[in-house]
This record gives structure tokens, sequence and C-alpha cells, in this order.
């Protein structure tokens, strides 16, 4: 095991543009993948995670975008992490196994033993190594981290049960409608492979195409929603593969009893971006600020600077704050909870708490921008967009401003187009 | 003859109609806003039209060239690098502007509908012999803007007064004016402000007179306004007895159909209603005072008032949209939901009812 041959691969999928409006505004000036949580671009780090795969031989970014949105990321990120990373644009949707099926002749050019599937939206510790030695001691076809959630909040994700011994994956729906809920694991969203994936993928494609070409399909049959208008090329990973392939000795689980959560909108951002913070504390806490007022800042808790950022030495910043490049901090200036984007400035004696200044805002003196901090509440976190200038003195309290609007009077539980 | 067109910036009141293209391309009575403005001043006899942008340039760039053909008149970009204000823009384009001739130049906003009685304009213009003149037109709440105060008979300027809180008249600022070149050697290439810094300087030296716009003017810049302009529009469009208009049995008052729109059976449509090319509107459905952009369907039975429907969006079976509805690009409204005042970003699916008045991102 672990011999010059056992080359690994990682797919990372970035998703696109229109397919998912729940980031905005702030993905009405950014791509998701390229926000940063923690100082990082969100791609960054499941692809730093990634590194520590031992033979790690290629690293593919799959998503709807346009190639030139990720040319300079994905040229400065392969130098920066040395680690070669592409970008692979997909032409149409063809589901999560669709895609990776897709772009199975660049994945396996190398030969790889194995392959990671990532979304690129989850934030977790990626244990991708131990993954990958559990997956080999199962000999399976593939193992899928999982994790345990509250009986709660496991009503909003699929139905996962798994052999307590064996860890084989042996029941899989997705988002069952019955009441009664057999299992508190739920699927994180990164997954290993074997190469057999393919041939498994390519089963589900061949059978869904026999079946349309089969003209004697009764109408009821045709009205079915689930055999209606799916192309025999979109092969869905949790319908199509693990639901009927769970409990075949084919798919395993391995469990992380670390931090797991979905960045599907900006509040989330916010509070992945903590939980990123919280990680470089325990594994590089040479990444966070640090100061007690007197040369610099007053630093509470993890909190991140960009080198190029300037802040004044009687601010006080944290727990939870995140400023980017080139940001100004002024003097008196508090930060709680907060991501504040490139180019901001925030000016003399402000207050920023549970909120997202985008790049280029501009926070007046003794202005407050706040909000509940509940991450999953619409209006629970204060985003301002792109180049917002918010007035001296003014109030913006759980409020989400778009890009380029100036608020010169204070409001409260408002969306500003 | 010159013109140049202060276009401006992000159009963030028009939102989310703004977030698919900018401002001066959002269609009014079924063409840009921007078209209605070049097309008055082609009438009479403009030959070169400068737009003073600072937003998406290439984007209007792109679509000019098309109708610079059709129309067969010059189209130019000022783009500024920052924000000029309301006369800085014209300090910028001082070399399109001036040519030998010394005619004078129109300068219009890219926000005002109006009748443009530009060739009335010119008349008066030099008449009066002054150094600029302005349009002004009569509203009802003048304290929200700039009055005018000008000498009846002659029209000649005697000062501005911003939101008056007593009345002092009721003409304002229409924001379409004709000035002689020499007006430029007054504007310094900064932000400056036409109505604060520029024209009161002219006033006071009793070179500045002011027309009263007879017919219609609007504002557009923001939505319910928006929807008034199309009335006005309309309206006037009637007093010209305007071919545009559609009639029929299934059209109340003014109503504007593109040719290459279908209207099903069991209709009524209107009043002041205006329908975009490609459009389908199926049968049973009733429309009144709103706007159907480019290739929208409204399916069976719908109704829609009070409302502006963007491009390519649909609306379902049985689906109501009324009061300030407003759907962004590509927005579909399920069978049978009822939207009362929903303003719907780009590229979203509503699949409940919005009760009151919401923004859906």
């Amino acid at each position: 095991m672990g011999g010059s041959e056992e080359r690994v691969v990682a797919v990372i999928m970035v998703g696109g543009p229109t397919k998912g409006t729940r980031f905005r505004p702030l993905s009405l000036n950014t791509p998701k993948p390229l926000f940063p949580l923690a100082g990082q671009p969100m791609v960054n780090h499941p692809i730093s995670a990634c590194k520590r795969i031992p033979n790690l031989a290629q690293i593919y970014l799959i998503g709807f975008y346009e190639e030139r949105e990720f040319a300079l990321f994905v040229s400065s990120i392969s130098n920066e992490l040395r680690v070669p990373v592409r970008y692979l644009k997909e032409d149409k949707p063809h589901g999560s196994a669709g895609g990776l099926y897709n772009f199975r002749d660049q994945i396996m050019e190398e030969s790889p033993s194995h392959i990671f599937l990532l979304n690129c939206d989850v934030c977790c510790s990626f244990p991708l190594a131990e993954m990958l030695e559990a997956h080999m001691s199962y000999r399976g076809m593939g193992t899928i981290l999982v994790i345990k959630v509250s009986p709660e909040s496991a009503n909003q994700f699929g139905e996962l049960v798994a052999d307590p011994v064996t860890n084989e994956l042996l029941h899989y729906t997705e988002k069952p409608e019955t009441f009664v809920r057999v299992s508190d694991r739920i699927n994180c969203g990164v997954y290993i492979f074997t190469p057999d994936i393919f041939t498994a993928i390519q089963g589900v494609s061949s059978q869904r195409k026999d079946r349309a070409t089969l003209r004697r399909v009764s109408s009821f049959e045709a009205l079915q929603p689930a055999n209606r208008s799916l192309p025999s090329d979109f092969v869905r990973l949790d319908q199509d593969i693990l639901s009927p392939l769970a409990g075949k000795k084919q798919f395993y689980v391995y469990e992380t009893t670390d931090y797991w959560e979905q960045i599907k909108t900006p509040g989330m951002s916010l509070k992945c971006s903590g939980l990123y913070l919280a990680q470089f504390r325990r594994t590089s806490p040479d990444l966070l600020a640090s100061g007690d007022g007197t040369k610099n800042a007053a630093i509470s808790g993890n909190v991140y600077i960009h080198p190029s950022a300037k802040v004044h030495p009687t601010a006080k910043i944290g727990p939870n704050a995140s400023i980017s490049a080139n940001a100004r901090i002024g003097a008196g200036v508090r930060l709680v909870n907060c991501i504040i984007l490139d180019d901001v400035e925030i000016k003399e004696n402000a207050v920023v708490i549970h909120a997202i200044v985008g790049w280029k805002s501009s926070i007046g003196r003794w202005s407050r921008v706040q909000a509940s901090g509940d991450h999953n509440a619409k209006l629970g976190v204060t985003i301002l967009g792109e180049s917002v200038t918010v007035e001296d003195e003014v109030v913006v309290i759980n409020s989400i401003v778009l890009p380029n609007k100036t608020m010169n009077v204070s409001v409260q539980e408002e969306i500003i187009l | 003859m010159k013109a140049l067109i202060l276009v401006g910036g992000f159009g963030t009141r028009l939102r989310p109609l703004t977030l698919s293209v900018p401002k001066p391309l959002v269609d009014f009575g079924n063409k840009p806003m921007i078209l209605h403005q070049i097309e008055a001043l082609k009438a009479i006899g403009v030959t070169e039209v400068v737009l003073a942008i600072n937003y998406q340039p290439e984007v209007m760039m792109n679509f000019l060239k098309d109708f610079e053909a059709k129309l067969g008149i010059k189209i130019t970009c000022s783009q500024e690098t920052e924000p000029l204000g309301t006369a800085g823009p014209l300090a910028l384009a001082r070399d399109k502007l001036i040519d030998d001739s010394g005619e004078p130049f129109f300068v219009l906003n890219s926000d005002v509908i109006s009748e443009y009685p530009l060739k009335d304009m010119i008349e008066f213009h030099k008449s009066h012999g002054g150094e600029a003149s302005i349009m002004v037109t009569k509203v009802d709440e003048p304290s929200k803007y700039g009055v005018v105060i000008m000498e009846e008979s002659t029209g000649k300027v005697e000062r501005f007064v911003e939101k008056p809180k007593i009345f002092v008249g009721n003409k304002i600022n229409a924001g379409i004016y004709l000035l002689n070149p020499s007006v430029l050697d007054r504007i310094e290439l900064r932000p400056t402000s036409i109505e604060k810094e520029v024209f009161p300087k002219i006033a006071a030296e009793k070179k500045l007179y002011a027309m009263v716009l007879s017919g219609f003017w609007m504002d557009i810049g923001q939505p319910k306004d928006y929807i008034t302009g199309l009335r006005l529009y309309l309206d006037s469009l009637r007093k010209q007895s305007s071919p545009l208009l559609a009639s029929g049995t299934n059209i109340i008052g003014n109503v504007l159909v593109d040719e290459t729109a279908k209207i099903g059976e069991g209709c009524l449509i209107g009043p002041d209603v205006a329908i975009g090319p490609g459009c389908v509107v199926e049968s049973g459905v009733r429309l009144s005072r709103c706007t159907v952009m480019r290739g929208v369907r409204i399916k069976k039975h719908a109704c829609v008032s009070g409302s502006i429907i963007g491009w390519h969006s649909t609306v379902g079976q049985w689906a109501r949209a009324e009061n300030m509805t407003i759907l962004g690009e590509d927005v579909h409204v399920g069978d049978e939901v009822y939207s009362n005042g929903g303003v719907v970003l780009p590229h979203k699916e509503i699949k409940s009812s919005i009760l009151k008045p919401e923004i859906v991102m």
C-alpha cells in the first residue's frame, strides 16, 4: 500500500453562476468558490487539504463558470501551494456523478488508483489521508465522509444508515418524507472512489438510454417525474449510484467528529470563516494576528489580518474577524465576528458586529453596522455589497445592501436594492 | 449639430432590471430608454450624440453599434473614471461637443421621458440670444425638486431654489438643455453640479432662459414613476394618433403591442400596457397598467396589473402579479401564485405567494 504506483487525483466541484442564487448579493461580484473565508478563497481550503493526501498527482476543479474567471486563480494557487490544479468547464449539467464521468479521460490520465470527489461549498476539516486509509481497508468502490448531527437538523438531509461494525453503507435515500428518522448521520459531500466508479456511472447511463429507446413505455410510466426528462448522461451521485448500490458491499462510510457545515448563504460563510479561523488556531497559529493594543491593535480570539491591511493601534479586533488586502481600519474601531473585504475603509470609532463588508466599501465615523448574528436567518448577518458607503453616524442593522449604494439614513431589517 | 446625454451610473433605483442591463438600455414603451432620446435628437438634425457614462461602456457600445447604422447618427461614449456630477461630464466631452460651427449643443438627462419639443427649443434659444436655455416643467409637488424662478413673459431665469419649504413656484428643471459652446468655458473638469454651480452663475449674468415644456414629462428612474411614465407616453401617442397603438375588441385604452408578440383568445389588455417583442400572452389573460418585456410568456388565465415583467420571464397559469411587482430577467412565477409587490432578482423561481411587498434575492 502507498507505493509509488498509487497515485491519487482529487476533483472539487465548484458549481456555477446561475445555479446558486442563495449566495447573493456577494455572488453578484465574485464567484462563490473564490469568496474568502479566514482570509483565503473558499476553494483554497479543500485544495490545501488535498495537499495532505499521500501521492497526490493532480487536482481538478470542475464547474460552470467561464474559464477566464478561474484562469488567474488556478495558475497562482498552483504556484503558491506547489500542487498542479486545473479548471475544467462543464458544457451542460450532467449531475454530480455525470460531471465526474464527463471528464474521466482527464481524471484517468495519470492512471490514479483513487479519486477524491469534494464539494467546494462544504466547510470541514477534510480528513482526507485518514479517509484514504480507511477506504483501502474496506476495499469497496467508494467511501463517503459522514458526520453525526442533531436529530432536528438531520431532517434537512438524506437518510443514511451504515453498519456499525463493518462501516458498510446499508441504506441511503435523499430527503425522505416519512417522519420516523432512523439515522442521525449525514453525507458530508466528500467521497473517495476507485476507478470502477466510472463503470457504475456508465451503467446508469446505458440503463437510462435503453429505457428511453423502449417505445413500449406505458403512458403512465412516461408521466412519472423520475423518468420524464433526465437525459441519459445526467447521473446524480446520491440518487442514481449510492441509493441503488447501498447494501451491496460497494460503499462504506468514514465518520468525522470534527466540524461540518454547508456554505450556501453569506450568513453561513461568516460562520464558516470563524470555523476555519479556529482551525488555524489549532494547526497554523502563525497565520493568525496577535496584539495587545500597545504597538498593534488589541486582538481578541481568532483574527486574520492580511499583511497589506492597515489597522490603527487603538482599534480592537475580534473574535472571529477577518480583514482582507489593503483594508484600512481607523482609530477606535471595534470589529466583532465579521469579514472585511479588500480595499474597505472603516473610519474612526465605527463598530461592525456580525457583518460582511464588501470590497471597496466605506464605513463612516461613529457609524454602526451590525446584526443579530443568527447565521441561518435571512437578515441575521448584515451584508454590504461592493462599494457601499455608510455615512458618518448612520446605523445599519439586520440588513442587506446591494452594491454601489450610499446609506445616509439608518435602517433596520431591510434589503436595499 | 451635437448632443450629450448624461447617462451616469449604476441605475440602482431601477433594480432588479438594471442588474441585467445598464439603465439606458432598459426598455420603455418597447424600445430602450435611450433610444427615445436619440430618435428625438436625430429627428431635428443632430448628427452626433455623445453618451456620458461611468458604467459598463462595452455593453452600451455593443448595443449602440446596431443603432448607429440603423438610425444614421454617430454615437460615441465619453467615459468618466470618477463620477463627475451633472456638469463635469460636459467638460470631459468638450472636444466632441465643440466644432468650428459654433452651434449650440443639446444636453439631455437619460432618465427623462418627454415630448422633446426640441425644434421649438432651438427657435426659443435663437430668439432670446442668451447663452443657455433650459426646459422646465410644471409639477404638482415642486418641493421634491429644484424650482426655477423665472420672468413669465421672457423666460429669463432669476434664480434656482432647491426643495423649497414655502411655495415659490411650480416649475422645475426638466433636464433638457440647449447650451452655447461658451458654457463649456465655465465648467472645470471635476465633480460639478450644473444646477448648483453653473446655471446660477449664468442666471446672475441674465443669460439663462427657461422654456415651459408643454406635453408630458417624467423621470422614469424608479419603478413607480416608470409605470406612470408609460401612461403619459402612451397618452401622447394617442394624441398624435400613432399607428403604433393597438386596437381590437380585447384592447382597452392605450396599448402598445410589438408586431412579433402573440395574444390569445379571450384576453383583456389595457389600459396603459406595453407588450414587447416575442411575447406570448396566452388565452384568458388580463393585463393592465403594466410592461411586459421581450420574450415573456404570460400563461392562461393570469392577471398582471401595475407591474413590470422583465425579459424572458414567465407568469404561470392563474397567477396574479400586482401592486408594483417587478420581475427581473428570467424569473418564473409558478401556476396559481400571487405576488403583491414582490421585487424579484434575476434567475429565480417563485413557487409560493408573496403576500406583502418584499424583495426576493
